[in-house]
């Protein structure tokens, strides 16, 4: 299971030290959804018992320069995330092959409908429930996630979409377990296992993008190397 | 009166509770104790917060880690660990919360999970992002604090 984090200077804490909390926590690696954040990758994949995943995270005003920076990175990191929160940003993502995640979709004046949804599923973008009001905020904006959060989980129930899960923790205080992430979701009317799914997402994105820039790979289920053996 | 006869009385579950913090914080039992009520109120209402029954029984605070052994009833163990990881502050302090395990007896509770001190901290100078900066450092992990609060950080950044 990994999380996807902010790392400083995004967040409040440098990569290594929520890698080195994550491990505690039981997490197998982390996402670092990096803005302005691009920490010596191998450096500490090779000191730290966990992985780190070399993502960008997306944080445009508008689709138009989204797409441009979408062209740019998508060769350059493992993992492209899109921060949506306006209809035509979530519009834009949900139609890109190449966005990997949409991230907090009904955040801010976003809102997502049966198209969108419809969109996801066929182009594979996992839409990400955003944990994050839930865990840090209350009172009426609190409520205001949580309903999002329940359209948005109605939507990707019914059309089958793809979907990540995140506490979204800017800093190691703000980490919190995949158990109690569970044990929150199943409060707020998720499933205990759609949430751990939604952790193990990003698991299996991370590995599917590491294997399409591997140097073996030509096109999907084309590869160069030996033959399989058959069993 | 009288206690209960042992039939009647509620069982309970015990889960082992680490809390870290920033260096500069002090978090004290009772305004752990009125976070976690608030917490377990705010995220399932009245009934479900007396039902679950949260209390803080052992409370152990040094070098921005505490220890505490929090009290559930039975069947709302999972209850009790939402409401924990909706705890982001304590008296204005973030905090990381994180449930080390859960237990039937406050005695296994602690010989099983508490007394796991992280070695002891000091103050160091580091230079973090080229300015001299104070830091305080616990095994290899180091607190650097800034203008505008903490970073945290590991030895692994100042290499």
């Amino acid at each position: 299971m990994y999380e996807a984090v902010y790392a400083h200077p995004d967040g409040e804490s440098t990569a290594s030290r929520v890698a080195i909390a994550a491990e505690r926590y039981g997490y197998d690696g982390v996402v670092v959804r990096g803005m302005d954040a691009r920490p010596d990758f191998d450096r500490l994949r090779d000191e730290l018992d966990v992985d780190l995943v070399d993502a960008v995270e997306i944080d445009a005003p508008d689709p138009e320069h989204a797409s441009g920076s979408v062209g740019n990175y998508r060769p350059q990191r493992e993992l492209l995330i899109l921060r949506g929160g306006t209809n035509a940003l979530n519009r834009f993502a949900v139609e890109q092959p190449r966005v990997d995640v949409l991230a907090r979709p009904m955040a801010g004046n976003g809102n997502f409908n049966h198209v969108l949804a419809k969109a996801a599923r066929d182009n594979g973008v996992r839409v990400e429930f955003d944990l994050s009001p839930v865990l840090r905020t209350e009172g009426g904006s609190r409520v205001q996630a949580l309903s999002n959060l329940r359209k948005l989980r109605e939507l990707v129930e019914y059309y089958d979409v793809p979907y990540v899960v995140s506490g979204g923790p800017r800093s190691h205080l703000e980490l919190r377990a995949p158990r109690e992430l569970a044990a929150l979701g199943d409060v707020v009317g998720f499933d205990r296992e759609q949430i751990l799914d939604g952790l193990r997402e990003w698991d299996r994105l991370t590995e599917r993008n590491r294997g399409r820039t591997s140097e073996s790979f030509i096109a999907p289920g084309v590869k160069r190397g030996r033959y399989e053996e058959d069993d | 009166m009288k206690h209960l006869p042992k039939h009647l009385r509620p069982r309970w579950r015990y889960l082992a509770v680490e809390l870290e913090t920033w260096p500069d914080a002090t978090i004290r039992r009772g305004s752990f104790q009125r976070e976690l009520w608030y917490a377990a109120q705010n995220l399932y209402g009245d009934a479900g917060s007396a039902d679950a029954d949260l209390t803080v029984l052992g409370f152990d605070f040094e070098d921005s880690v505490a220890e505490t052994i929090v009290r559930a009833r039975r069947g709302s163990v999972e209850e009790a660990r939402a409401a924990l990881a909706c705890i982001d502050t304590v008296g204005d302090h973030p905090v990381g919360v994180r449930v080390r395990g859960v237990s039937g007896t406050v005695r296994a509770c602690s010989e099983r999970y508490l007394h796991r001190r992280a070695g002891i901290s000091e103050e160091r100078d580091v230079v973090f992002e080229t300015e001299s900066r104070t830091a305080v450092v616990r095994n290899s992990l180091l607190d650097v604090s800034g203008p505008d609060g903490f970073t945290g950080a590991t030895q692994l950044d100042f290499e």
